[in-house]
């Protein structure tokens, strides 16, 4: 049996056991087999890597989209597809109910007192909704259909543990059988890749990537880079490549030169000078959402970046309209995201932005001007294709019986609204292989 | 080029590497300030991630949901394993197709491992590369972390046979750089008790402690060998270091399940194994009950520890497996228990094991049969024996290979040693040099031996500073975050992260910029001077690694150097170029391959 003649439907399963779960087992097994076969063909002499290094060698710097195969190492052609999924994790639980305000809700104006955001201070929304002061700089985007929340998400999750919670959406399962991070099963069935398919911007992979899928994490761009000593990168890099020509036909050959180019493209993206004309605001976020906004803006074949932005764990000070916790957080937050949406251009258009955070927090305000850990929670997203302008999802209310335990009721769950993102967005339609044992359910978000 | 010398030996090094140590170094509730909390720090340091390429899965290559709409209309539906186990980075070559019959050139079981060795030297390997076929070279480059120029010549001295016979016998080879290097990781030598006195609960010290010595042990232990194969348990039995359930516990895995049996019984490992706290927590045993099983253990006992994913078993199998494990947990203090009343009784079957398990307190016994019918399992026998050709031979080894490595292994009653002679008798094992690749920290670990780094004045921040770094490139030890361990197949660790990182930590070992070590000074590495550059080049070769370059090779180094072969060498140091040239040597193939 050959994988590509493997079954289609359940009858011609049955054939390759005595029963259904057997005969699955060992069709998955044969296939796995083959797989591994075909890499280990690639490892050994007589190797295809005429076809890696063909390609390599025979594309400029500015598409290294159609060239630098990472993951498997080179069945056909790259995905065509130019989209790019960004997910900003806003770590330590936000506030949902602070940041798109159930207008004039008695119920939330009654919990959270002296905290409450004011129907008056309210930006843009719908009509159930207003935004907090604080997303001014995305407000242009709301308006222009191009910006969406979802309120009232959770995961399954529902410990109120900053840990759990974090690794339970990161992981998209509530099982501990389910060890890879969702992205990263995202990114398998997005297939192969540029070596920057995948960029998590930070000091350490983010749980949603960990798996088997390759992935760079960055510092900066200009992090990706050899450290020669000055006056010596030029030549060293030269030596290396001279290094690794003639040596047979090994995999590493064309290895070294896939880092090759990679450092120089890394380089190149590095030094351009950066036009556009986003403003933007400063600070670690802003950052590295600009990096992030340089590579797809670069063509690099970037197709899922993970950023995070921590402190929204805002037991005390959450403040009012115009300071405090929030108002700080959220400047900062919508400010790069605002400057990252203007500076994308008409490239915002390929790219969803979503924000997502491990849990809501409490209705009522605890007696320290904040808010302790709750349950439903908010996303954010931003980019091409949304039904915009709108605040989606059911909304179980804030009345004593829609609460849950305290909290805002989890009515939504946010693998519905990743599994609608990534069906329209990103042509991942085998969304059971992203959320296994999950369901999902219409929410409407994208058009 | 000039400004070089002397002054900016320390210069600052890579700016992230330090700035962690420093965090860790200084304190700080650990990481706790750099990350958000103690899973991200394991999973940081899992970040291996980051550097490994895909073992792509298959099962998409079904398409449309085949299997799994195919069993949504079964009434009987249960998961595959590899659904279960979710896990899309599985080296699975460790456990399937065993054994592959290409041929290297040469194969058959000789009297001797000189004999091997002479044999296959004669013959024409099949995948002909750039590695020096020496035999000494390639024995130490399997058998060791990497070759060093008093290693080469002391095996010269002894004989291939008489020398992989002391590696075979560790308690009677002197290790004294190893144990003195030990002192400056304190924890790694203690109980869990000592741990638990000496360690904030929860902390990550001695976790990360445990992973520095295991690195200061791999550079500088006299008992290579050894080192290799707690290596190679560590992985085949992986419980992650740092992992959230370690803190007190971890060290004593290492010393009482790996080290205690690396060259021992397998059924006495995998016994061990499943008693101790650490593998119990780590795959959740601790927390299951006969009221609620938790089938994380009893599943990846079968998966990965024994029969391996094609050993035959289904979920039903596991189920029992699970209920057999049930009752082993861990005390609050950290001990090893037995709870008979968490204990699931009934009659118990997986594969061939049978057991009426009629009472709870009989239990352990069950699980202690269960455990010796899996170690003595041929599917174990061929599983561990096809692994252990992976990491000695190359990645798709013949199946000769392995069916005489499974033979010896039952007919050793799951002792190792017989296992690993009959590997060094084997021709497939001679004629496969420069077939492998080396992953990161290997590659890493075999740079700072050929360097001849050596324990200095502060060998814990010295070494603390090496393991933030083989962070970086995705391969601190014993660090890989699913239970599988490390991918072992070149394929599995393709990645331009990685191999940049790499790059970049050789000239960080060659800077010497971690400091706490002693460094070998570049410019002396050569020996005595020659007189122009050609030679020069040779030599630093030779001393680097161990071979001449290829004339093309060659060639490249010296228009590196703007020089010609007969330019005249006016100093050591190249006029300050040496620091440049050597990682470019420690970068290239012949350093890569092993």
């Amino acid at each position: 049996m050959t994988v590509e003649s493997g079954p289609r439907n359940s009858d011609e399963l049955a054939r390759y056991g005595p029963n259904l779960p057997e005969a699955a087992i060992r069709v998955q097994a044969e296939a796995v087999a083959a797989d591994l076969r075909a890499q280990r063909d690639q490892w050994r002499k007589g190797f295809t890597r005429r076809r890696v290094l063909a390609g390599a060698g025979a594309v400029g710097v500015a598409s290294l989209a159609n060239q630098v195969v990472t993951t498997r190492v080179a069945f056909g052609a790259p995905s065509t597809t130019n989209r790019t999924l960004v997910v900003v994790f806003l770590r330590g639980g936000m506030d949902g109910l602070s940041v798109v305000v159930p207008r004039g809700d008695r119920n939330y104006l009654n919990a959270r007192g002296g905290i409450a955001v004011q129907p008056g201070a309210l930006l843009a929304g719908d009509d159930r909704f207003g935004l907090h002061p604080g997303l001014a700089p995305l407000v242009p985007f709301w308006e222009k259909g191009m910006m969406a929340a979802v309120h009232a998400v959770a995961s399954p999750d529902a410990s109120r543990s900053h840990f759990q919670a974090q690794d339970c959406l990161e992981r998209g399962a509530a099982s501990t059988s389910v060890h890879t991070g969702f992205l990263d099963r995202v990114l398998e069935q997005l297939g192969p890749g540029t070596t920057f398919r995948a960029v998590a911007e930070g000091s350490a992979l983010p749980r949603s990537l960990v798996g088997g899928q390759s992935k760079l994490v960055l510092q900066g761009i200009r992090d990706f880079d050899l450290r020669a000593g000055s006056g010596m990168r030029e030549k060293t890099l030269t030596a290396l490549k001279a290094l690794y020509t003639g040596v047979g036909d090994h995999p590493l050959g064309g290895q070294a030169a896939e880092t090759l180019k990679s450092i120089s493209t890394a380089r190149k993206i590095a030094q351009a000078d950066y036009q556009g004309s986003a403003q933007w605001p400063g600070g670690g976020f802003s950052d590295q959402l600009k990096d992030v906004a340089r590579l797809i803006k670069a063509k690099v074949g970037l197709r899922v970046a993970a950023v995070d932005i921590g402190g929204w764990d805002m037991h005390t000070n959450i403040g009012g309209p115009d300071g405090g916790d929030m108002r700080n957080r959220l400047n900062e937050l919508a400010g790069a995201l605002g400057a990252f949406a203007t500076d994308l251009g008409s490239a915002l258009d390929n790219t969803s932005i979503v924000t997502m955070s491990e849990f809501g927090r409490r209705v009522e305000a605890n007696g320290n001007s904040g808010t302790d850990h709750g349950h439903g929670g908010l996303m954010l997203l931003l980019g091409g294709g949304l039904n915009g302008g709108k605040v989606h999802g059911r909304w179980p209310g804030l009345s004593a019986g829609a609460l849950d335990q305290g909290d805002l009721a989890g009515a939504n769950d946010y693998r519905d609204v990743m599994t609608e993102l990534l069906g329209a967005r990103m042509g991942v339609k085998d969304w059971k292989k992203i959320f296994p044992g999950y369901e999902a359910k219409k929410i409407g978000v994208f058009r | 080029m000039a400004q070089r010398q002397g002054a900016s030996r320390h210069r600052a090094p890579d700016p992230l590497v330090p700035r962690v140590a420093r965090l860790a170094k200084a304190g700080e509730p650990t990481l706790l300030k750099l990350v958000r909390n103690r899973r991200q720090v394991l999973i940081g340091a899992g970040a291996a991630v980051v550097a490994t390429g895909a073992v792509g899965s298959a099962v998409a290559v079904l398409g449309g949901g085949g299997i799994s709409a195919a069993l949504g209309d079964s009434a009987t539906s249960t998961r595959s394993p590899r659904d279960a186990g979710a896990f899309a980075d599985r080296d699975a070559s460790y456990t399937q197709s065993l054994g592959d019959s290409i041929d290297l050139g040469a194969a058959g079981l000789m009297d001797t491992a000189a004999a091997a060795a002479a044999a296959a030297a004669k013959k024409t390997p099949t995948n002909p590369n750039l590695l020096s076929r020496d035999p000494i070279l390639h024995m130490l480059r399997r058998v060791t972390f990497g070759p060093t120029r008093v290693l080469v010549d002391a095996a010269t001295k002894t004989g291939i046979d008489e020398w992989l016979e002391q590696q075979l016998n560790p308690g009677k080879v002197d290790d004294p750089v190893a144990t003195k290097a030990m002192a400056a990781f304190p924890t790694a030598s203690m109980s869990t008790a000592q741990i638990r006195r000496t360690v904030k609960d929860g902390d990550y010290q001695a976790q990360f402690e445990l992973g520095q010595a295991t690195i200061a042990r791999q550079m500088w232990s006299s008992r290579q060998l050894f080192e290799v194969m707690v290596d190679f348990w560590s992985n085949h039995l992986n419980v992650t270091n740092p992992f959230d359930g370690g803190w007190d516990v971890r060290t004593s895995y290492d010393n009482d399940v790996i080290r205690k049996h690396a060259l021992g019984k397998f059924s006495d490992m995998l016994k061990a194994s499943a008693r101790h706290p650490a593998m119990l927590r780590y795959l959740d045993n601790a927390a299951s009950d006969r009221r609620s099983v938790n089938e994380n253990y009893g599943r990846e006992l079968l998966e990965l520890h024994t029969v391996g994913i094609d050993g035959g078993y289904n979920e039903k199998d596991v189920r029992n497996s699970a209920y057999i494990l049930t009752g082993r947990t861990v005390t609050d203090d950290g001990q090893f228990r037995y709870a008979a009343d968490r204990h699931w009784v009934d009659p118990v079957k997986v594969l061939g094991f049978k057991d009426k398990n009629p009472s709870r307190s009989k239990g352990l016994d069950v699980g202690e049969r269960y455990l010796k019918y899996l170690a003595t399992h041929p599917s174990t026998a061929k599983n561990i024996a096809r692994k252990l050709a992976v990491r000695f031979v190359c990645d798709a080894p013949p199946n000769g290979l392995v069916q005489r490595l499974a033979d010896t292994y039952l007919e050793n009653g799951t002792a190792i040693a017989p296992v690993l002679r009959v590997l060094f008798r084997s021709q497939e094992f001679w004629i496969a040099s420069g077939m492998k690749t080396r992953r990161p920290l290997e590659n890493f670990v075999a740079a700072a031996r050929a360097l001849g780094i050596a324990p200095g004045s502060d060998t814990r921040s010295g070494v603390e500073g090496l393991y933030f770094m083989t962070e970086r490139f995705g391969n601190a030890p014993m660090a890989w975050v699913p239970p599988n361990g490390y991918p072992d197949v070149a394929a599995a660790w393709r990645s331009a992260h990685a191999t940049l990182a790499l790059w970049n930590a050789h000239r960080a070992l060659i800077g010497g910029y971690e400091r706490g070590l002693s460094y070998p000074k570049v410019e002396g590495l050569v020996g005595k001077r020659p007189g122009t550059t050609g030679p020069y080049v040779d030599s630093l070769a030779d001393r680097l690694v161990f071979q001449k370059l290829n004339p093309g090779h060659r060639k490249a180094l010296l228009t590196f150097l703007s020089a010609k072969d007969s330019t005249a060498v006016k100093n050591s140091s190249l006029g300050g170029k040496v620091e440049h040239l050597a990682p470019l040597l420690l970068d290239s193939i012949y350093h890569a391959l092993r």
